[in-house]
């Protein structure tokens, strides 16, 4: 365990935290989980899957599509856009674009979808963080094998400009390398992701767990688990959901940010 | 002697509308013309990839596509029963009719024409109503590419990998390379039977009925200087642009040929014939000049700078060389940015010098053709920095040629840019912050395909087939979807677009194999769902499966797919997308509900 002082703390939380736009993420037992009470618009979002057939981007897709329905995008001329990157050519848009087509019937516009396949690790990282940097782009996807976190912080500061927000999967064991959850990262909120025996066809159940990311107060982050259910016809969450609160704006659910704890010291596990 | 390439590209009406909606090369597509009684005749049709095999074809017997000759002016009913008779009723069904659309056509091979300044400077549209082909001047240039021989394969080839189906000639004049262009294959063949006419007469079989394609290098020929009557005096004497009653005229005569033709006395030709037969065969021999048709006179802007020696690159940094294009970009897009335009395609050409090698400059001069970076956006832009940046994408992916001598600059297509009123506040929420978010996401799509390739990025959209790897088509991405790039000239639509079909999104994975990877399974009935299966090291034991989701296809897409498809999930909670083969019964892993 290694630990920071105060100012080197503050800094870092500085850097990380800003005071975006909340917007909850579809799911509300994800909104308790996460930090900022929802997702931040601007920030950076980790998945780790526990395994290829997790669900893990399952989970993400519906919240880059939730987050699709709620931006502007342009006024009244342009639909919001999600950009894919997708290196490894296996994405399949046709299980997406119901989704899409879900939030233009709740009242919205019909997002865009753009897949963008790199070649290399190079080339997928600079497709990322242009696609960060750009305005009018609502979330980007993308399961980058390894992320330096140098390249992430770039993508955090990216992102906070354009206010899109990043969603990458990945796996929790990638081959021969440390677990993801021991590297250090700039994101908000690192999520690990198990599948549950699902009830039906239609309904894909997760448990969620929180395994990295600033929170405050938090003197171990494990043990924060949370389980979801996606429905998987609309790509949201189950129409059962539990209590309301926040306030609704535009047709989604608004979350205030809560107030910014100063930290005391943040730990970071040394491998 | 001047040197003229033909291009031409056959049907070209359609395979504009194929450019741009690059989802119609799987369908019939027909260009039709209403005409007075409001009669439909086909101006043109193709299918570009229409399925293999025949409705007659057994199993295991693969059989050529039956050729469908629809000709020009057959009524669209005709030309449906035709297409009908050959590919059976769903091909109607499923065919895309459009409104002829001249301008549209002449305005697209005017942007191509431009492109094709790669070649040579000077390239014209041919003189006729409805035109198909390019000239080229070639005279003095073919050294840059090896010769005429490799030029003008490298034309085929270079518009091959944009999508369009060409074929090209160089000959004397216009008229013969024209003729030449058109009969790229019967020059070949001539010239086969030429030098191994007993041989092949004796073993080589008469060429199916069925449509299989030419060989490759047919699709390019080259008249050798002065040898124009000699060469081309076997091609019907439709080669030389003669109107049908001129034909049938000949034909009466028991004249097919060029050959001939030209064998008839000259003077006897204008009292007998009409007039356009003389000059065509005047246009043939070169005795009458066929001045290539001057580009429109908007003509789009250029700019090149040239140095006084060559310059080393790796003398030069990167940074110097983009300000240079920078500088040629601005001079560019200056004058349209007054008239409202935009720049959408962008060619940047570094003029190379043939001493590559610093080793070998005192070996003989060799030409070599300048290096050609090809710049297209999703829509107009007049930012100059963003052009530039676009053109060192490219160059930071290319080779660069050791030593350059100029660089030029040219525009070949332009669109309308959307002006907008500049705020004060730039950050404040408006139309005018949204106008700018749209153009934001159009200089992105511009950056990532200027790096990753214009087809690696796309916006999927769902076709509606069954079978899941056709389920949906790759289209170019805009930054306002309702307005994409392909109607950016609004063509009037016949039929309203078939609404896709969409699957339910339960049933589709998020992430599909590339090729169904073939796994052990086992399953208690016959026919039945599977308990287990084996991916790699891991055995997955099988909680729920649901399916079977039958997917069929039928003789018109080729190889018959035959799969039973179960969505699986494990134990554990994983789900997976399998598919049992009908015949054969093997088991296949396709998809992962990741």
């Amino acid at each position: 365990m290694v630990t920071f002082g105060p100012l080197v703390a503050e800094q870092f939380n500085a850097t990380r935290l800003h005071s975006g736009e909340v917007v909850s993420s579809g799911f509300e037992p994800l909104d308790r989980l996460l930090p900022a009470g929802g997702v931040r618009r601007g920030s950076l979002l980790e998945w780790l899957g526990d395994g290829e057939a997790s669900g893990a981007m399952a989970a993400a897709c519906a919240v880059a599509c939730r987050l699709s329905g709620g931006m502007d995008g342009g006024g009244a001329t342009a639909a919001p856009t999600v950009i894919v990157v997708d290196r490894q050519g296996r994405f399949y848009p046709p299980a997406v674009m119901g989704w899409l087509a879900n939030v233009a019937s709740n009242g919205g516009k019909e997002p865009q979808l753009v897949v963008a396949r790199a070649s290399s690790a190079a080339d997928e990282a600079w497709a990322i963080d242009q696609s960060l940097r750009c305005r009018g782009v609502a979330a980007v996807l993308a399961c980058p094998q390894s992320i330096q976190p140098t390249t992430m912080q770039r993508w955090q500061l990216a992102a906070r400009g354009s206010q899109a927000v990043g969603l990458f999967v990945r796996p929790q064991e990638a081959g021969g390398q440390r677990s993801s959850r021991r590297q250090p990262t700039w994101a908000e909120a690192r999520i690990a992701v198990s599948p549950l025996p699902g009830e039906s066809l239609a309904v894909r159940r997760l448990r969620l767990t929180l395994v990295g990311g600033p929170w405050a107060g938090e003197a171990s982050v494990e043990g924060r688990a949370v389980e979801i259910g996606i429905d998987l016809s609309r790509g949201c969450g189950l129409s059962r959901g539990g209590q309301a609160h926040g306030y609704e704006a535009g047709g989604i659910r608004m979350f205030r940010p809560p107030a910014m704890q100063p930290m005391e010291a943040v730990a970071c596990r040394a491998s | 002697m001047p040197r003229i390439m033909t291009i031409w590209l056959p049907r070209w009406p359609v395979q504009r509308r194929l450019l741009e909606k690059p989802r119609l090369r799987r369908v019939p597509v027909f260009v039709c013309r209403r005409e007075r009684r409001g009669v439909m005749t086909v101006v043109a049709w193709a299918w570009a990839a229409p399925p293999r095999g025949s409705q007659e074809g057994g199993p295991g017997q693969k059989r050529s596509n039956p050729v469908v000759k629809i000709p020009e002016g057959m009524s669209l009913a005709e030309g449906m029963a035709v297409l009908a008779q050959a590919h059976g009723s769903r091909a109607c069904h499923i065919a895309e009719v459009d409104h002829d659309d001249p301008q549209a056509d002449r305005m697209a091979l005017e942007e191509l024409a431009r492109y094709c300044r790669r070649f040579a400077p000077i390239v014209a549209l041919e003189d006729a109503a409805r035109p198909e082909c390019l000239h080229v001047d070639v005279s003095g240039t073919a050294g840059f590419f090896g010769g005429e021989g490799p030029l003008v394969r490298t034309a085929v080839w270079t518009l091959a990998s944009r999508g369009i189906h060409a074929r090209a000639a160089i000959a004397d004049t216009p008229a013969a390379a024209w003729a030449a262009a058109h009969h790229t294959d019967l020059l070949h063949r001539a010239t086969d039977l030429l030098h191994r006419a007993p041989a092949l007469l004796q073993r080589a079989p008469a060429r199916p009925a069925g449509r299989s394609p030419l060989p490759r290098h047919w699709r390019w020929a080259v008249v050798a200087k002065g040898e124009s009557f000699e060469a081309l005096a076997g091609l019907p004497a439709a080669a030389l642009r003669l109107g049908d009653d001129v034909l049938a005229q000949l034909r009466d005569v028991g004249i097919d040929s060029i050959g001939g033709l030209v064998r008839l006395p000259r003077k006897s030709l204008t009292s007998r014939f009409d007039p356009q037969l003389s000059l065509r065969i005047a246009q043939l021999t070169g005795e009458r000049a066929e001045p290539l048709a001057p580009p429109r006179s908007d003509e789009l802007p250029t700019a090149s700078h040239a140095f006084d020696t060559p310059i080393l690159l790796r003398d030069t940094t990167a940074d110097d060389l983009v300000a240079l294009v920078e500088r040629l970009v601005g001079e560019c897009v200056a004058p349209l940015a007054g008239r409202g335009r935009g720049v959408l395609a962008l060619q940047v050409r570094l003029e190379r010098s043939q001493g590559a090698d610093p080793r070998a400059a005192c070996m003989p001069t060799v030409n070599v053709a300048p290096l050609v970076i090809d710049v297209g956006l999703f829509q107009p832009s007049t930012n100059v920095k963003h052009l530039a940046d676009l053109v060192r994408l490219r160059m930071e992916r290319m080779r660069m040629p050791s030593e350059i001598e100029g660089i030029a600059v040219d525009v070949v297509a332009i669109g309308e840019t959307a002006c907008r009123q500049q705020t004060l506040f730039e950050s404040l929420p408006g139309a005018a912050a949204a106008s700018g978010s749209v153009h934001g996401v159009g200089m992105l799509f511009d950056r990532l395909s200027g790096r990753l390739g214009r087809g690696a990025v796309f916006a999927p959209q769902l076709v509606a087939d069954a079978q899941p790897e056709h389920a949906w088509a790759p289209t170019a991405p805009a930054a306002r979807p309702a307005e994409r790039p392909a109607a950016r000239r609004a063509a009037p639509q016949m039929a309203a677009p078939k609404p896709p079909g969409r699957v339910a999104s339960e049933r589709r994975p998020l992430w599909m194999l590339p090729r169904p990877l073939v796994v052990e399974a086992v399953s208690v009935a016959p026919d039945g769902p599977p308990v287990r299966f084996r991916h790699g090291s891991e055995t997955h034991e099988i909680e729920k499966a649901h399916g079977p989701e039958r997917i069929e296809t039928a003789w018109w897409r080729g190889p018959t797919v035959r799969r039973d498809y179960y969505v699986v999930e494990t134990k554990t909670g994983a789900r997976y997308w399998l598919f049992r083969r009908l015949r054969g019964g093997e088991w296949f892993l396709h998809g992962l509900f990741g």
